[in-house]
């Protein structure tokens, strides 16, 4: 008798721990931050455990290696994780597949900035959310060392090339820009920032959508008069991997540095940090981080609580790190850190672009960081590089 | 037949999965090759298509310069790295032989071909940088300035070209030191007593007893380069500008990112053909030796 009971109790506590275990759900978010960008997002995270019980993993990959796993995974009717951080028109394209999932009603789209969530719609229907978004604002600078070497911020294209040569005449300094490279992204953040400048935001968006050429008059001038000129002229360094060119440029090898609103989060002191536009700049370039729930995930209802949670509460904790910009109408000024409203305050008056590479996307983005790494040290080759642009473009 | 039978089984396992992994891959590649993105028979459609882009093969180079397309980076790459491999190989390890403490250098020397190509990648990076690394740094004793060697086109392909042959010279070096330990000492010690100098009897003995090794060393560095990627995609990711793509990185361009597998399979098999040109006659060469 004792020993029946005893299994009866065994097999009841066996069950009762299943259901535990079954219940317990886990996510697991995917996104390409990693070091101090990481350790910025893991609060918004916990702040999803502690609110909900849901247990929540990270998982670093970057959007160009996930542009390679992801369609092979979902073509296997599988995903790595249950909410992932991907490129606007990579998450339209699957969803056109039928491997993303519709999250229509997961968020209310009159409680975002205007047109942010265009690139994650079709229709009538929601295939992902924004989460915070990066804005490409301009040259950032250190303010001790133009106080140092008596500089001003420039308010007229001549004055930009005047601060330019003075940079350059300053010693131990290696060139007056810092260019950051790695896969190649930098340096086409600095090319949408002089096409949207000296061509006008309206090119910057023809370009996007192939209504106006890479060999037009109005992109080749901004390349042959702007660009190329400051290239030959060596204000740009050669193409540096873009966190050692961020170490460089603070320790006093360069003078500026283009970068998006992220550095804020990466240097020592962020009270030191200036930053400009181009003199003239009438468009910025605010690129939202999209996250999506796939279709394959195992927890689906939970992910796209979660999706909704970081893209609405989760971006005011965000802000708070520093680095990131709330695409999310209800986040208060005043969760911003002081460099960041700065940011915020250089977007006034000036139309905010999508990123035109993330936008374009496809064969032609690897093809448009590898053109401008050509540019850079080969800036006669300027003809050339737009040519071949011009043919990747997507038909 | 009760031989053949007992044979058969023992063989049957491999030849199912060779035939699963290996024959099969190769010949539904082939047949890719040959189809639309519809799935429709396209002959020699995509041959024509794929051959004539400017990434595979680039005629302004020969006037401009780099890039000249995968295909004359591929062979320049052969070039330049089978003659050096061949060299550096068989001189190391002659004089390796020769020297107190060269199991402790070779056993260096080896540490090349023991890193992960896609840490020997990302140390290439490193090492060409103008910031901080060590070869522009050696260049600017003689007076040349420093500069990312990776980053430039006239360069990129050259310093990946040197990067592959440290990571895969000390390969040659071992096949060789294991080869002429096979040769007896009193074949030499015969040279000597005829008044041969020891450049001599390197030439006269080492150099022809070491040929069926050569045939191995020169197949496997052709091979080697033919299917070179990984230190391509991490150091240069073939730029800049395309003047170090190589044929590996092209099939991964067009099956990854213009998800195109039909122009992945042209690539595919020209490399596979490529491969068989060179393999087939040394080891049938190496046949005939035995």
């Amino acid at each position: 008798m004792l020993r029946r009971v005893m299994l009866f109790v065994f097999i009841a506590l066996a069950i009762f721990s299943l259901n535990g275990l079954a219940a317990e759900k886990r996510l697991t978010v995917i996104s390409g931050w990693s070091g101090p960008e990481m350790d910025a997002f893991m609060p918004v995270l916990k702040a999803f455990e502690l609110e909900t019980g849901i247990k929540v993993d990270y998982q670093i990959y970057r959007a160009e290696d996930l542009a390679v796993l992801l369609p092979a995974q979902f073509a296997a009717k599988t995903a790595p994780g249950d909410v992932i951080m991907m490129w606007g028109w990579f998450i339209n394209r699957e969803a056109q597949a039928g491997h993303v999932l519709d999250v229509t009603g997961a968020l209310n789209e009159a409680d975002f900035v205007p047109g942010v969530l265009d690139a994650v719609k079709s229709g009538n229907k929601l295939w992902g959310g924004s989460y915070t978004g990066k804005v490409k604002p301009g040259f950032w600078y250190r303010k001790s060392f133009f106080q140092k070497n008596g500089l001003s911020v420039p308010k007229t294209w001549d004055e930009f090339q005047a601060l330019c040569a003075k940079i350059q005449k300053i010693p131990g300094i290696k060139a007056p820009i810092a260019s950051g490279n790695g896969v190649g992204w930098p340096l086409s953040d600095i090319t949408e920032h002089f096409i949207s400048t000296y061509a006008g935001p309206e090119v910057s968006l023809g370009l996007m959508s192939g209504k106006v050429a890479w060999t037009d008059p109005i992109v080749r001038g901004v390349f042959e008069q702007r660009l190329v000129p400051m290239l030959k002229a060596h204000y740009f360094s050669e193409p540096i991997e873009w966190t050692m060119a961020a170490d460089l440029w603070w320790s006093g090898d360069y003078g500026l540095y283009f970068m998006g609103s992220w550095i804020t989060g990466m240097v020592k002191d962020p009270t030191d940090l200036g930053v400009f536009s181009l003199p003239g700049s009438k468009g910025i370039v605010f690129a939202p981080d999209y996250a999506f729930v796939p279709a394959y995930s195992k927890s689906p209802v939970e992910a796209k609580r979660l999706l909704a949670f970081l893209c609405t509460k989760g971006q005011e904790i965000q802000v708070r790190q520093g680095g990131h910009i709330a695409t999310y109408d209800k986040v208060a000024l005043d969760a911003y850190p002081p460099v960041d409203r700065g940011v915020a305050d250089l977007m006034k008056g000036r139309v905010a672009l999508p990123d035109l590479d993330d936008t374009i996307g496809g064969e032609w983005q690897p093809a448009f960081w590898d053109q401008l790494k050509l540019l850079w040290v080969s800036p006669a080759r300027v003809g050339e590089v737009l040519d071949t642009l011009q043919r990747k473009m997507p038909k | 037949m009760g031989e053949f039978r007992r044979r058969l089984v023992f063989f049957l396992p491999a030849l199912v999965l060779l035939a699963v992994f290996v024959v099969y891959p190769v010949v539904n590649t082939v047949w890719l090759s040959f189809l639309n993105r519809d799935g429709g028979f396209a002959f020699l459609a995509n041959y024509a298509d794929v051959l004539s882009q400017p990434e595979m093969f680039d005629a302004r180079g020969f006037t401009r310069g780099f890039p000249f397309g995968a295909i004359i980076h591929n062979f320049i790459w052969i070039a330049i790295q089978l003659p050096f491999t061949v060299m550096l190989g068989l001189v190391l390890a002659a004089i390796l032989r020769e020297v107190k403490g060269g199991a402790i250098i070779k056993s260096i020397i080896f540490l090349g071909m023991v890193t992960p190509m896609v840490v020997g990648g990302i140390i290439l990076r490193f090492l060409f940088d103008g910031n901080v690394g060590i070869i522009p740094m050696l260049l600017s004793l003689f007076g040349i300035a420093p500069r990312t060697l990776t980053a430039y086109p006239d360069t990129a392909l050259f310093s990946l070209i040197g990067g592959s042959l440290w990571l895969w010279t000390p390969f040659a070096m071992v096949l060789y030191s294991a080869g002429i330990e096979t040769i007896p000492h009193y074949v030499y010690e015969a040279a000597v007593i005829d008044g041969a100098s020891q450049l001599r009897a390197f030439f006269a003995i080492t150099v022809p007893l070491l040929r069926p090794v050569t045939g191995v060393v020169i197949t496997m560095t052709f091979l080697w380069v033919l299917k070179i990627f990984d230190i391509v995609f991490v150091a240069t990711m073939g730029g800049p500008g395309g003047a170090s793509n190589v044929l590996a990185l092209q099939m991964y361009m067009y099956a990854f990112r213009e998800f195109n597998p039909n122009a992945a399979a042209v690539v595919a098999t020209c490399l596979m053909l490529l491969a068989m040109v060179v393999s087939i006659p040394t080891f049938r060469s190496a046949r005939g030796d035995e």
